[in-house]
């Protein structure tokens, strides 16, 4: 198990596992429409709210940028999922981790942690 | 019948006013310092939608079921019509008449946010969070219109629906008599800083602190994810600031100096480094809180803005995700 980023946790402290899933448009939700269920979807600064048609199939969310005041956090926590705001990746290339299994953990105070599997 | 409500005239009135215009009147009768501004209510929408004959077009589209790749097309096609179609001279000359006072009263250089604020907002079977469009810094009549199209339009935006498509799939039926979207016209307020105040902190669910995000310029880009803002907790019962965490702050949105709308620009390197709150800055925000925390009987999400050292409260709303 790799860990490959941590920010603030801003939501329910379960300890999720799922295939993360890049999503940068809206067309990339309407392409997971079908298939959303258990991903763990994770997105920059670009078109957060799209997220909110399928975020109930979810299993968490995670985003570069925002805090717990922002939209995603919100209904984030709305769903009782787990989310991690404002994470620093241990990578540059985040499309790579689109169909990668990974975990997001709590650390017991404030921070979530997103590791890879396998 | 009235298509426009002042804020000093009007009553909260969620089907009149959409979720986030009735809450914005709460605030404005409580004596809360807020933009003045407006409300095309939806008695407008729905008059709209009718001599347009867009209702219509409107049931004709969505009554075929639609595949999740046809969102595009068909909210793109929605989209066209509401900006194609004339709007009623009745609301547009109410628009006007209220418009020109603002105008006299601010002076020519103010501009105005335009909000969508539909009537389904926050209700229970049909959370629509995360739908609401804001237009900022519209300075004349036209933009004001256009943008008040936009919001409206906005209720069949491709994320919309998907989310209708994914209610009819879970069994619920979605009527499109039942969709309203009022439209809140507010002078713009040009804040230094700006953020959100839990006046609980939602990550721990802890009753006795309050949680502040802030940033420099205005506050979309906290609520936006466009950056990291700094992050606050403070003590509820009496006044003392128990972490600081500084965000990154990489941009901030400021009005256009040269005209209508938003500029999304780099943060000078100096404002990164610093809290964009100062503890004064935080004993106000630690009191309006515990005001509208006491007056509405729960803990509040409240969005605020700080223009020369005045806190303007634009929205306030329950959490709705406390654990007991």
């Amino acid at each position: 198990m790799e860990k490959i980023g941590e920010g603030l946790s801003c939501s329910t402290k379960t300890e999720v596992t799922g295939e993360l899933v890049y999503i940068k448009t809206i067309q990339d939700v309407i392409d997971l429409f079908d298939t959303a269920s258990g991903k763990i979807c994770i997105v920059d600064d670009a078109g957060i709210t799209t997220l909110s048609p399928i975020l109930s199939e979810l299993a968490g969310t995670v985003c570069t940028t925002g805090s717990a005041g922002s939209h995603l956090a919100i209904v984030s926590r709305e769903f009782g999922l787990p989310c991690i705001m404002g994470i620093k990746l241990f990578t540059n290339d985040i499309t790579f981790l689109t169909g990668k299994k990974a975990k997001i953990v709590h650390d017991g105070y404030d921070k979530g942690l997103l590791y890879l599997l396998d | 019948m009235s298509y426009v409500e002042l804020f000093s005239k009007t009553t909260p009135n969620k089907s009149l006013l959409g979720g986030k215009g009735s809450n914005l009147i709460k605030l404005f009768n409580l004596g809360i310092k807020t933009p003045l501004g407006f409300i095309v209510n939806t008695n407008s929408y729905t008059k709209f939608l009718k001599e347009s004959h867009l209702k219509d077009e409107l049931d004709l589209l969505l009554k075929k079921t639609y595949a999740p790749n046809e969102v595009l097309e068909l909210s793109n096609k929605i989209n066209d019509f509401f900006i194609d179609s004339e709007v009623p001279k009745v609301i547009t000359e109410e628009i006007k008449r209220v418009f020109s006072q603002h105008n006299e009263q601010f002076g020519e250089r103010v501009s105005f946010a335009v909000r969508s604020s539909a009537n389904i907002e926050d209700s229970k079977d049909f959370s629509f969070a995360g739908q609401a469009e804001s237009y900022l810094c519209n300075k004349t009549f036209n933009e004001i219109i256009l943008s008040m199209k936009k919001c409206w339009a906005s209720l069949f935006s491709p994320q919309a629906l998907l989310y209708f498509l994914q209610m009819r799939r879970s069994g619920k039926k979605v009527n499109l008599k039942d969709l309203k979207m009022a439209v809140i016209v507010q002078k713009m307020v040009n804040p230094q800083v700006s953020g959100v105040l839990f006046t609980s902190n939602v990550i721990n669910n802890d009753l006795n602190q309050m949680l502040i995000n802030s940033t420099w310029g205005l506050g979309e880009t906290i609520t936006n994810n466009t950056v990291i803002p700094d992050l606050i907790i403070l003590k509820k019962e009496k006044f003392e600031v128990l972490k600081i965490e500084l965000g990154d702050k990489q941009k901030m949105l400021i009005p256009n100096p040269e005209g209508s709308f938003t500029l999304l620009v780099e943060t000078d390197p100096e404002s990164k480094r610093i809290c964009s709150l100062n503890d004064h800055q935080l004993l106000q925000l630690h009191k309006i809180g515990s005001i509208l925390e006491k007056m509405f009987e729960y803990p509040q999400d409240i969005e605020w803005a700080i223009e020369n050292d005045e806190i303007y409260i634009l929205q306030s709303r329950p959490i709705t995700t406390l654990k007991n």
